[in-house]
Order: structure tokens, then C-alpha cells, then sequence
């Protein structure tokens, strides 16, 4: 299986798992782009501190939102990951979905937390047993 | 194999000096020299985790507090985990057979990256020395798990030089999860596919694979641990507006899955034992090699049935608990397959196959009490009580350290060229599967009872189930003391093993024992299956 996928790509170039060459046309546009997206960020803070108040869950998204591009960016091209094997991709993107399960089970638990409303034997307040009698 | 080889083989000392030979070990690339580094300083941190624990049986004898004040008990114990868990059981298995095995297995002259491996053993030994300073000046008083508020705001003793060493120690587990993916899948043998590839490389594959995805959510949980420590910001302790919940999430997002990264590797090294004592193919071996992939993803998603007491939400809890009992079903496959292979098969008792059988009962009895414990109403009875001491020792020692023994017997051979000996090892088997049942099966009973677990004075009527344990931990300690012996004097005088002691098939037992430096003199090529004993390949 791996036997036949490595001897297809041996040859052309010395480093294993490397397939392609990403050119420096292609690295200058997305510092082009990582530079606008800082703006961006910057942009949208000032707008949140000066002009609209947007709810902080929204205003968090977008921060998060752009950072996440920004991240993508870089991971793609400049780790070289989208000339990377299939195998090295699939690493890659296997560390955010772990890191996804991380996140989404712990929010979970937090906002399924007091819901519904606790009832029942052990949920009651303690009574003093004086009281009780 | 023929006398050249044997004067070429990785252990030879060709230095002519006292400091050229300690530069040719310490320096050394070698995966076999660097595994054989691993044995030596995993046993050396074992036998203190030991000492450490033989102390807390002492002081268990009665119900008072006799031998220390309480905290000095709570270090005690916490020495005893932290050393265990992080300088033994984790790196165990992986570190010492998986490095010395995993190129033998699948052909190759080493692993994918020499240099990374040797520098995984410093970093191990590194986070060794930070832990053990911490030991030597004063001690820790945490528990392994660390717990906050009490590590960052309350706790009066080493955290910060603890936590850096369990902190370092990750790393090199991390690295040598990498090293074993890239071997894994770049430098099989010609021929060697996946399906015909040893049950002990799945394991490991499957193992590294948590190594990697798990270990760094630990490493940051840890650091967050100091940086509210040292610079009071507040991320755990509610006092300074953190959330202590979220840490245990972190905490055992890592850690529950490195339960499996103590476990998995053992179970690769059983199907090995179990296939050679039978001579039989291991029965479903591709139910076996995925019930591993599935253990180590499955494995993710089960952390909170350690938080059901935590104030986590109860419906995380019963999901929890759900999903920990799906994690049973593959661990079930693993224990029937074995016991399939074993029908019909043509076993021989030797010391391997003894811990390898004393491992399939001890984890029968572990797995199954972790399923009494996934269930939350019962798991609020026992939780914090010997019930769950019982337990966890049921699957790492009982677990992993009965496989670590097998193993280390199973592959002397082949590590030292010299054989040991079978009746010792017999006796020592035995002894070390008694001590270990007296030992813990008391304190299921004690547990159930009500004994908590981290309390060094209890109640009168607990004293009978803590005698018998500490009697049987001092049999336990004999049992693993008499291998020690007499491992250490087969290498003098033990018989010259020859390439194949146990006429197996794995491409490990195909180079001279000791291997040569880089392993083959020619590059194998694999034309079979795993497991392919004579007999059964015969009338295929
Ligand atoms: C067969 C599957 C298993 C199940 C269903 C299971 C279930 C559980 C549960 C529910 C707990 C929490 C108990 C409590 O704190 O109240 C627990 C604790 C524990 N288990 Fe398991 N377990 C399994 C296998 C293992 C294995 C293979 C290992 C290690 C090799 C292991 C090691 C531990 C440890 C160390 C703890 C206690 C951690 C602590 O609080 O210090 N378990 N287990
Ligand atoms: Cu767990």
C-alpha cells in the first residue's frame, strides 16, 4: 500500500513527503493577505470601541474568526502543508479535529450545567435534622 | 548467527577507554543502545516509585499514624504516583521494547529519526532529575493529578519543580510518538504490509498516536498550573476568578488517554507471547490490530467519568459513563481473541506465557471493576475509596507491569544473547501473580466498605484488609526482585540463546542476538503473514 505510493514519487525530489514547490509569488500574496487581515482585526476593534457595540460573543467571534484565517493561512502555505503527502495532511487536520472534541465537550458540560433546574432527593437544601423531626 | 556478527553486534565495546565507552553509550544513535539506556534508568525510577510505595504500605499497617505525620504521607503517596505514572508506566513499555523492537520487527536499520530518539531519552531524564529535586527538597503533597486550587494557591511544597518535570517528560514522550508513526509508516521491510505487520507494531502505532494528540493538552494544562502559581492569574482558582473544573477537562482530556498509552503496548506485547506459547496466529487478527485504533479514539471522549463528582453538569456525566462502557467492547475483543488463539493452540508454560495468562485474568478483573465504575450511581459510592486504588492497579500492574515482565523475558534473548533462568523465572512469575492478588484484591473489599484512598489514619475496623495488603505488596516486592537477580547473572552465565530460542517467526528473531548494529545483514523481504508458525503453514 505506502510501498507503491512511495517508490510513485521517488526521484524528482530529495526530501520524502514533499511534493511540490510553493513560488515566492505565491508566499508574497498571503503575506499580502495576513497583513490585511491584521488590519482587519485592528479595523473591527476600533469599530467595536468607537462606533457599534456589538454583544462580546459576537465581537469575540469575528476576533476569533479572523484569527483562525490567519492561522490557516500560514499552516497552508507557509508550513507547506498543501504540498505535503495526503498522509502529512491528514495529521494536520487531525490535530484540530482533536482539539474541536476538546472544545465542544467541554462547552458541553458547561452549558449543560443546572439545566433543568435540579430536582429531586439529593438536589434538595440540606434541612437541619431538628428542623426535620 | 556466524561470529562476525556477534563481534559486530550493537553491545560490543570497541572503546578502548573508560570515558570512549561511557561517550559510545551516552552519545549513541543506536535504537537498540538507546532502549537498553531506557531499561536501565526506567528500572532505577521504578524501584523508587517502589520504595516510595513500600513506605506507604508500612505506615498503612495500623490504623494510626505511626511511621510519619500526614504530610509527610501525602508526599509519600504523591512521590509514589507521580514516579510511577510519568517515569514508569507511560514511557514504559514503548520506550525500552517498543524502541529496541519496532525496527527489528518491520526491517529497518533504525528508527526514522536516530537523533530525536536519543534526545527523547534526556529529555526523559531531565524531567527525572527536575522530579526527583523535587523530591529530595521536600517533596510534593499534590497527588499525581495535581489538582487545582490546591496545586496553585494552597499547596506549600514543590509543585513548580514537579510539574516542570512531568512538563519535560512529555516532550519526549511526544517525540517518540513521532519517531514511531514516521518508522511505521516510512521504513517497512519490502513486502511487509499492513495486515501482515506484528500485533505489537499496531499497538504502538495506536499508542503514538495518543502520545502526540493528547500530550500537549497536558503540557499547556501543566503550565497553566505555574503561571497561576507563580503569577497569581487567575485561570483555575475561583478566588482570582478561574475555574477549577476546568482543569480536571484538561487534566484528564490527557489523561484518561494516557491510561491507553499504558495499556496498549502491553497489549501488543501480549499478543506477541500469546502467539509464540501457543504457536498460533493470533485469532481475528485484524479485529485485534483495529480494536487498538479504536481503544485510542474511543479512548478520547470517556474523560469526564473521572469528574462526576467534580460539579460537572450531570448530563456530561451519564454521556460520560455511556460512552466509557463502548470503550470496554474493544478491550473485550483483545481478552476473547487471545482466549480464542489459545484453543487448540500447542501452549507451553514458560515464564513469558505465564505473566502473559496472569495478565489476561488481572486485566479481566480491572477492566470489569472500570465498568462498575463508569456507572455513576455506583461510582459515587466508591469514587475516592480503595475500590478505585484497586482498580487502577488491577490494569497497570496487574496490566501493564505483568506485560512489561513478560516482555522483557520474552525479548532478553534476543537483547543479551544470553537466556535466563526458566525455573527462577517460573517461581518468580508465580510469586509476583500471588503477591500482586493479595496485595489488591483486599482493598476492592476495603473500598467498597468505605476506605478512602489518600488517609493515612482510619477507622479500627479496616486494619485486618491493610495488613493483607502490605503482606502481600512485601511478596510483590520479592517477586520483582528475584528477576533482577537473576536476569543480571544470565549475562554472565546465562547459555548463549542462539538467533531463535523460541522458534518464532518474527523478523526480530531473524538476525543474531544480540542484532547486529544495523539490525539485518541484508535487507529482509517479507513474503507472509504475521504469526505464520510452521505447523499451520504447512497445510496452508
Ligand atoms: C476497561 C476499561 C476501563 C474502564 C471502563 C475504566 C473506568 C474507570 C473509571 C470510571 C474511573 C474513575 C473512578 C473514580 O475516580 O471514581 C477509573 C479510574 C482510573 N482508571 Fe480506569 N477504566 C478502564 C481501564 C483502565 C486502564 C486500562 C487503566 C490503566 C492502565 C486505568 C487506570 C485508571 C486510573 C489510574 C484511575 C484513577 C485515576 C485517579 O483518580 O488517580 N483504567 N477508571
Ligand atoms: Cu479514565
Amino acid at each position: 500500500m505506502a510501498n507503491a505510493h512511495d517508490t510513485g514519487h521517488q526521484g524528482g525530489h530529495d526530501r520524502e513527503g514533499n511534493y511540490g514547490h510553493i513560488s515566492v509569488r505565491t508566499y508574497w500574496v498571503v503575506f499580502g493577505a495576513l497583513m490585511a487581515l491584521m488590519v482587519l482585526t485592528v479595523a473591527a476593534w476600533y469599530t467595536q470601541k468607537h462606533f457599534v457595540h456589538l454583544p462580546e460573543i459576537v465581537a469575540v467571534g469575528i476576533a476569533v474568526s479572523i484569527a483562525i484565517a490567519k492561522t490557516t493561512l500560514i499552516i497552508y502555505f507557509f508550513m507547506h502543508v498543501k504540498v505535503s503527502s495526503k498522509l502529512t495532511q491528514i495529521f494536520a487536520v487531525s490535530a484540530f479535529v482533536w482539539l474541536m472534541i476538546l472544545f465542544v465537550i467541554v462547552m458541553g458540560d458547561y452549558m449543560a450545567r443546572g439545566w433543568p433546574p435540579a430536582k429531586g432527593p439529593l438536589s434538595q437544601v440540606p434541612v437541619p435534622i431538628s428542623a426535620a423531626l | 548467527m556466524s561470529t562476525t556478527a556477534l563481534i559486530n553486534h550493537y553491545a560490543t565495546n570497541r572503546a578502548t577507554t573508560a570515558s570512549a565507552w561511557l561517550k559510545s553509550w551516552l552519545l549513541t544513535v543506536d535504537h537498540k543502545r538507546i532502549a537498553i539506556l531506557y531499561l536501565i534508568s526506567i528500572n532505577v525510577f521504578f524501584l523508587l516509585g517502589g520504595l516510595a510505595a513500600s513506605i506507604v504500605r508500612l505506615e498503612l499497617v495500623t490504623p494510626q499514624g505511626d511511621l510519619m505525620s500526614a504530610d509527610m504521607y501525602n508526599r509519600m503517596f504523591t512521590l509514589h504516583g507521580v514516579i510511577m505514572v510519568f517515569f514508569f508506566l507511560i514511557p514504559g513499555i514503548p520506550s525500552v521494547l517498543g524502541n529496541f523492537l519496532i525496527p527489528l520487527m518491520i526491517g529497518a536499520r533504525d528508527l526514522a529519526f536516530p537523533k530525536l530518539n536519543l534526545l527523547s531519552w534526556y529529555l526523559y531524564m531531565g524531567g527525572g532529575l527536575f522530579a526527583l529535586c523535587a523530591a529530595v527538597f521536600g517533596g510534593v503533597d499534590t497527588g499525581w493529578t495535581f489538582y487545582t486550587p490546591f496545586s496553585t494557591s494552597y499547596s506549600n511544597s514543590n509543585v513548580v519543580l514537579t510539574i516542570a518535570g512531568a512538563f519535560v517528560m512529555g516532550f519526549s514522550s511526544i517525540l517518540t510518538g513521532l519517531n514511531f508513526i514516521i518508522t511505521i509508516h516510512k521504513m517497512r521491510a519490502p513486502g511487509l504490509t499492513w495486515f501482515r505487520l506484528p500485533l505489537f507494531i499496531w499497538a504502538h502505532y495506536a499508542t503514538s498516536l495518543i502520545q502526540i494528540l493528547a500530550t500537549p493538552v497536558v503540557a499547556i494544562a501543566l503550565l497553566l498550573v505555574l503561571v497561576e502559581r507563580v503569577w497569581h492569574i487567575g485561570v483555575f482558582d475561583p478566588a482570582i476568578g478561574g475555574d477549577p473544573v476546568l482543569y480536571q477537562h484538561l487534566f484528564w482530556f490527557y489523561s484518561h488517554p494516557a491510561v491507553y498509552i499504558m495499556i496498549l503496548p502491553a497489549m501488543g506485547v501480549i499478543s506477541e507471547l500469546i502467539a509464540t506459547f501457543s504457536r498460533r496466529r493470533i485469532f481475528g487478527y485484524e479485529f485485534v490490530a483495529f480494536s487498538s485504533i479504536a481503544i485510542a479514539i474511543l479512548g478520547f471522549l470517556v474523560w469526564g467519568h473521572h469528574m462526576y463528582v467534580s460539579s460537572q453538569s450531570v448530563y456530561s456525566g451519564l454521556v460520560f459513563g455511556f460512552i466509557t462502557m463502548l470503550v470496554a467492547i474493544p478491550s473485550a475483543i483483545k481478552v476473547f481473541n487471545w482466549t480464542a488463539t489459545l484453543y487448540k493452540g500447542s501452549i507451553s508454560y514458560r515464564t513469558p506465557m505465564l505473566y502473559a495468562l496472569g495478565f489476561i485474568g488481572l486485566f479481566i478483573i480491572g477492566g470489569l471493576t472500570g465498568i462498575f465504575l463508569s456507572v455513576v450511581a455506583v461510582d459515587i459510592h466508591v469514587t475516592d475509596t480503595y475500590f478505585v486504588v484497586a482498580h487502577f492497579h488491577y490494569v497497570m500492574v496487574g496490566g501493564t507491569m505483568m506485560a512489561y515482565l513478560g516482555g522483557i523475558h520474552y525479548w532478553w534473548p534476543k537483547m543479551t544473547g544470553r537466556m535466563y533462568n526458566e525455573a527462577w523465572g517460573t517461581i518468580s512469575a508465580l510469586v509476583v501473580f500471588v503477591g500482586f492478588n493479595l496485595t489488591f484484591f483486599p482493598q476492592f473489599i476495603m473500598g467498597y466498605l468505605g476506605m478512602p484512598r489518600r488517609y493515612h489514619v482510619y477507622p479500627q475496623e479496616f486494619q485486618i484488609y491493610h495488613v493483607m495488603s502490605t503482606a502481600g505488596s512485601t511478596i510483590l516486592g520479592i517477586g520483582f526482585v528475584i528477576p533482577l537477580v537473576y536476569l543480571l547473572l544470565s549475562l554472565r552465565y546465562g547459555r548463549l540463546a542462539g538467533d531463535d530460542p523460541w522458534d518464532a517467526p518474527g523478523l526480530e528473531w531473524r538476525t543474531s542476538s544480540p542484532p547486529p548494529t544495523f539490525n539485518f545483514e541484508t535487507q529482509p523481504i517479507v513474503t507472509e503473514e504475521a504469526y505464520a508458525f510452521q505447523p499451520e503453514a504447512a497445510h496452508l
